[in-house]
């Protein structure tokens, strides 16, 4: 009987130090963001969807090489005065991992991921984009955001 | 009335099977568990693996090594800088690097934040399967937002990191970045003491985890399981302190061990592991060395012909990786020694005359993680 009252004690007084806890935490400052109306800026070296600046490239390949999905195809033609250009520069993605390796070998730093993070589409052909289109993201970007 | 009587006596009970899985909110993943029951008591389970299994190591026989370490991320996607560290540690095995000393540190640091961040998820996904809905699992996202917040600053991803390199690390340190783990580490050191609270002294925690899933450890060993789970059964194996790497000779901490081996043990080595993280960390933000860090992802390595294996210790145990080259610049063969694979295969004997609800107790506790398992 003494040890059926001390097991109702002790679970009271666990229950009584985890209030403790609970209560504590309403006075501390609200965290949650009240998503797609409130939103956090993202870090500086987010890694979001690939971009490229077309006037900066080279066509040097790097990005295309070590792509580790292989989601990066490129073709390069000549202009008049013999230097390389770029004449296609398509995105799959469906295949991209987000993981950055692209940007880093760029070496004039043409290629590089942007802050879009809400990429989701009724349309898989939404998903292949063509670097090139300077409108390319203009669907994947919510006018509230702006 | 006697014939019914006799009826009655005549009524037998026998075995069933009932299947717990794939998709199942407690199988932490696509697990499919065949449980073998009588009445409401287990006599077995038979483990189904495979329904998330991408031919990671056949992958990455067609990739160089830095291409890979992306893929390192999906294998225990909870503690992706871990994975990170094991697949270059190995890589600069086979490659015989050297590691400047800051890199050294950085990954030190790095390693035992996302320990903790992988503890966390660990200890409120345990208390959630046990029926303690939602508070102990937001008060530990919370905190492991934190940590996540600090990697995402650090090298812009929340899950997937893809940040050590070859020898060396994607990007150094910032001095934000160092202030906010000086801030977090003051800020664990205190939410640890609410967790002790709020589930160490519970006692419904302690009726549903003590004496629960009790794994000893004979069969620990003989299964190979590792990690907390080992440490729980009170055997004292630790690869920061037996085989120390990446520098962790250099810091002062402790191996938490268990006594039983139940479930009650394997959640408060999780929670034990958190302080020694944090002293580590402590140390070794306090003594960052001098240095560049930092590595060129572009830089191709050709692998020399042969083999080496080298394994650390990740939150959910001892991570393997086993690379063989033949001269080209993509491996030969790949071979991966995840810490969930037998940590899972244990359960078959930690099932045997349990409840159901405490098979979903064991399976919290043992923490595993299913991308790792079946790569």
């Amino acid at each position: 009987m003494k040890k059926y009252f001390q097991n109702i004690a002790i679970g009271a007084l666990s229950l009584i130090k985890g209030l403790v806890v609970t209560f504590k935490n309403i006075f501390c400052p609200k965290i949650t963001l009240q998503y797609p109306s409130e939103r956090q800026s993202m870090a500086e070296r987010f890694r979001g969807l690939v971009d490229l600046r077309v006037n900066k490239c080279i066509v040097c390949s790097q990005c295309v090489r070590i792509c580790p999905t292989a989601c990066l195809s490129l073709s390069a033609k000549l202009t008049e005065e013999k230097k390389k250009a770029l004449e296609s520069f398509k995105y799959n993605m469906e295949l991209c991992c987000f993981c950055g390796l692209c940007e880093q070998v760029c070496p004039v730093s043409a290629v590089y991921l942007n802050k879009i993070y809400e990429v989701a589409s009724f349309n898989r052909q939404d998903l292949y984009i063509d670097l090139l289109n300077p409108e390319k993201y203009v669907k994947f970007v919510n006018p509230a955001v702006k | 009335m006697e014939t019914a009587l006799k009826e009655s006596k005549c009524i037998t009970t026998e075995e069933f099977l009932i299947n717990m899985g794939p998709q199942h909110p407690s199988t932490h993943g696509v697990l499919y568990l065949e449980l073998k029951l009588d009445g409401e008591v287990a006599l077995g389970c038979t483990v189904h693996l495979g329904y998330l299994h991408r031919g990671m190591e056949k992958i990455a026989e067609s990739r160089t090594l830095t291409q890979f370490i992306p893929f390192t991320d999906r294998l225990d996607y909870i503690a992706s800088m871990n994975n990170n560290l094991a697949f270059v540690l190995a890589a600069e095995k086979l490659l015989g690097l050297e590691v400047n000393a800051r890199a050294k540190y950085i990954r030190v640091v790095i390693a035992e934040l996302n320990r903790i961040a992988s503890h966390l998820l660990g200890i409120g996904c345990f208390a959630q399967d046990l029926g303690a809905f939602a508070t102990p699992l937001f008060y530990c996202f919370r905190d492991r937002e934190k940590i996540v917040d600090i990697f995402n600053e650090l090298c812009g991803n929340r899950l997937t990191y893809n940040y050590m390199r070859i020898g060396g690390v994607q990007f150094d340190f910032t001095k934000e970045i160092e202030i906010k783990i000086k801030e977090f580490i003051k800020y664990m050191s205190n939410k640890v003491n609410d967790y002790e609270w709020l589930l160490s002294g519970n006692v419904i925690f302690l009726a549903r985890t003590k004496n629960v899933g009790v794994l000893l450890k004979e069969v620990a060993i003989n299964y190979g399981v590792t990690g907390p789970n080992l440490r729980a059964s009170g055997v004292k194996w630790d690869l920061r302190k037996d085989e120390p790497y990446s520098g962790y000779e250099n810091f002062q901490f402790d191996i938490p061990t268990g006594i039983n081996g139940d479930s009650w043990d394997r959640y408060k080595v999780k929670l034990e592991e958190i302080k020694e993280s944090l002293k580590i960390i402590e140390q070794a933000i306090g003594a960052l060395p001098e240095g560049d860090p930092t590595v060129k992802a572009g830089r191709q390595h050709k692998l020399p012909v042969g083999e080496a294996y080298m394994r650390s210790e990740n939150p959910r145990g001892e991570l393997g990786f086993y690379i063989a080259g033949d001269g080209s610049f993509n491996p030969y063969r790949l071979k991966i020694r995840p810490p969930s694979f037998s940590n899972l295969s244990v359960i078959a004997e930690l099932v045997k005359g349990c409840k159901i609800a405490d098979v979903v107790c064991i399976l919290g506790s043992l923490d595993i993680v299913m991308g790792e398992i079946d790569r």
